[in-house]
């Protein structure tokens, strides 16, 4: 079987993003960048997969910037195999990435396809169904458990009324939640090793895809600032604020 | 960005070493820092400042796993082989905590192996040194000569093919570990640097003797030790004869930029915490944060950050690319220690009561780099260093 993994460069999870002054965006210049976590668990999932013998090749495929590289080099740091860029320099919007993945799709053919379920910048939730869309393959999203089984996969996915099971036909996509696996760290002798692995460059004109945004971004403002709290004195001072100052009751 | 000729543009950490510090850094946080609150109650109990054999093992298991292992040591031992610049970024994010826990091996005394050991001494002591699977100590300092280690009088005289020690040396650190000791001793007639000779003891040598451990401050404790009659086999000579003490300068050398990295990760923990607290805190109606008095704190803090980092950058390139590094690294020995002083002072004060508790970890990082101000060096000793080589190259 062989894997496909997108990963997605953003905003590093533990940075506070900030609205960039013209809000059109928020600020990327001198930030920590770092791979998208919910990718990272899809990229831990494909590595777990090879290690079972139950896939052959994984390739890491990131679309965005030159410094994309980056993150692919963690992937490759992490196992995969080789890795495809995409350059592109501007937005990419999850129609143009899904677009672009299917283009490279048609080139490796892989078996599967496991994307994180949304990046954490702009929280989407839209690649992986919107590939699975396109390509007119079989989805598991927000997947917590991955098995191979019966020729397939079993994608075990955590909906509000418990568990639920699919059985899907290759070739499929895979979407990981949080609780699917713990990623590893990458080890410093594979730090050493991802270092000779191969990672192609492509641009979207290479595989004849139009990814100029179909959206329009109108305003982007920080949340608002939440209250400070008061303190009351008493049962009956709350519930005269909540009915006249909050109004809620 | 290439290393430009003249020296001043101080080249990137390669990717794959940005990647290897990230890596530590992460190791920091999720598996060192989380024993902190461990290790300081128990130093401020009165108990050891060291982990449990429970606490380190899992740690010493993962850190093999990672492939931590070895990180100075050269690929015909085994190890990995990073360039000091990459070392000394590692070097800094385990500043960043003060759980006691070190990459093996303890690697300054591998420097000093390396140049000068011969065949037998490399499979005998270098190889099990280099795989982390011995440790060792140095004894230079005596009672009479610390500061001035060329005024040491500890003594060998040959008897055959042995050598006699008698002397005193003090303030050795981690002898109760080390599987032998590398020992400077006097054997020719030469005055100061001329006739001490490096030789390497092992424990239980009889004649050896432990004398005292000395508690000291930021939970160090060294040793005392008395040299009575303790012979030695002629082979146990570390180098030349009467030639050891350009090799152990060699070993300091890299212990100061370990220090000037060591204070570099200290001091942003520091400013970290300080940041936060003056984020949180408010007196008198006012955030700390607003106060003029606590900003200029973390300007000064964030400023003399970074250039210690500059310093520790540059002497890295320089000392990869074999240049001599003895003035550079005595101005990070220097500038280091005492940037990181006044930056945990600063945020102890920032934290008022609740800085002066043994809960918080700054106190202690506090302490070691008093301690630091001292060893590998005075301060004082390494201005004069700096300041007459600075004359001598003015005629
Ligand atoms: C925690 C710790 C660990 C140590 N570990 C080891 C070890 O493993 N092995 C080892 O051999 N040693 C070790 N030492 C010893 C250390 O190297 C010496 O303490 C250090 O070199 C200073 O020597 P001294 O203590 O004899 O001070 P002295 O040489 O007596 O100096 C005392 C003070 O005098 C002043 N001074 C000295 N010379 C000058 C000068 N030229 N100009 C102006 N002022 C001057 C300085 O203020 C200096 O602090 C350790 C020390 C400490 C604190
Ligand atoms: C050993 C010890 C014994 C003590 N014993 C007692 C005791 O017996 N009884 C008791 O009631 N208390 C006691 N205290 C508490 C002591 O009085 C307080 O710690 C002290 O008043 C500072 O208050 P704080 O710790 O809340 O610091 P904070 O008020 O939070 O101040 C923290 C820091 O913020 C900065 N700061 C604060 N205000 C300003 C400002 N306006 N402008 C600029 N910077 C500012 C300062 O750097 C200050 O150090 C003790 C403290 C210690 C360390």
């Amino acid at each position: 079987m062989k894997l496909l993994v997108p990963v997605k460069r953003v905003v590093d999870y533990n940075v506070k993003v900030r609205v960039k002054a013209d809000h059109t965006g928020v600020e990327t210049a001198n930030v920590k960048m770092s791979m998208n976590p919910f990718d990272e668990i899809a990229v831990e999932e494909a590595v777990r997969l090879k290690e079972k013998g139950a896939a052959t090749e994984i390739i890491a495929v990131s679309a965005g910037p030159t410094a994309c590289q980056e993150q692919i080099r963690t992937a490759l740091a992490m196992g995969a195999d080789r890795g495809i860029l995409i350059e592109h320099d501007g937005i990419l919007e999850p129609l143009a990435v899904a677009k672009l993945l299917k283009a490279v799709i048609a080139k490796e053919s892989p078996d599967l396809v496991i994307l994180g379920k949304q990046a954490i910048d702009d929280d989407m939730n839209a690649t992986g169904q919107m590939l699975a869309a396109l390509l007119g393959w079989p989805q598991g999203t927000y997947a917590s458990k991955v098995e191979p089984a019966d020729g397939g996969i079993k994608v075990t996915r955590e909906v509000d009324g418990g568990l639920e099971r699919l059985q899907l036909k290759l070739p499929a996509i895979v979407t990981t939640d949080l609780r699917l696996n713990e990623p590893r760290y990458a080890s410093l002798p594979n730090i050493m090793k991802a270092r000779k692995k191969p990672i192609e460059t492509l641009k979207p004109a290479d595989l004849g895809v139009d990814v100029s945004p179909r959206l329009t971004v109108l305003k982007v403002e920080e949340p608002p600032k939440r209250q400070a709290g008061k303190k009351v004195g008493s049962v009956q001072e709350l519930v005269e604020k909540l009915r006249n100052e909050a109004k809620v009751i | 960005m290439a290393l430009e000729t003249d020296g001043f543009a101080i080249p990137e950490l390669a990717e794959e070493h940005r990647m290897v510090r990230d890596l530590v850094a992460r190791f920091v946080e999720r598996d060192l820092m989380p024993l902190e609150p461990a290790v300081l109650k128990r130093e401020s109990e009165g108990g050891r400042y060291g982990l449990t054999p429970e606490e380190e093992a899992p740690l010493l298991a993962r850190a093999k796993e990672l492939g931590l292992y070895g990180l100075d040591v050269p690929e015909e031992f085994g190890g990995a082989d990073l360039p000091v610049s990459a070392l000394m970024a590692i070097e800094e994010e385990m500043g960043r905590t003060v759980t006691p826990f070190i990459f093996p091996p303890d690697s300054p005394n591998l420097h000093m192996l390396l140049a000068v050991a011969n065949a037998e001494q490399r499979t005998k002591y270098l190889d099990p040194y280099a795989r982390g699977e011995m440790r060792s100590s140095i004894a230079i300092s005596e009672p009479g000569a610390g500061g001035d280690p060329a005024g040491m009088t500890t003594r060998a005289v040959k008897d055959g093919d042995h050598w006699v020690i008698n002397g005193r040396k003090i303030w050795v650190s981690g002898v109760p570990r080390a599987d032998f000791i590398i020992l400077m001793a006097r054997t020719g007639e030469g005055k100061r640097q001329e006739g001490v000779t490096a030789f390497i003891v092992e424990r239980g040598t009889p004649g050896f003797v432990i004398e005292r451990e000395i508690p000291m401050i930021g939970g160090r404790r060294t040793y005392e030790l008395v040299f009575e009659d303790c012979r030695v086999h002629e082979r146990q000579i570390l180098g030349q004869l009467g030639a050891g003490y350009a090799p152990m300068q060699l070993r300091l050398n890299v212990r100061r930029l370990q220090m000037g990295a060591r204070c570099t990760g200290m001091a942003r923990r520091a400013l970290e915490m300080l940041c936060e607290q003056a984020k949180n805190r408010t007196t008198f109606g006012v955030r700390l944060a607003d106060r003029q008095a606590i900003q200029w704190w973390i300007a000064e803090a964030a400023t003399k950050i970074h250039i210690t980092r500059l310093m520790v950058r540059d002497a890295a390139a320089k000392m990869s690319a074999g240049q001599d590094v003895r003035t550079e690294a005595s101005m990070l020995k220097v500038h280091a220690t005492e940037m990181a002083q006044e930056v945990l002072d600063n945020a102890m004060q920032t934290f008022g009561a609740m800085g002066m508790t043994k809960e918080l970890p700054l106190q202690l990082m506090a302490a070691q780099v008093r301690v630091q101000r001292i060893y590998e060096g005075p301060s004082e000793v390494h201005r004069m260093a700096i300041a007459r080589r600075f004359l001598k190259e003015r005629g």
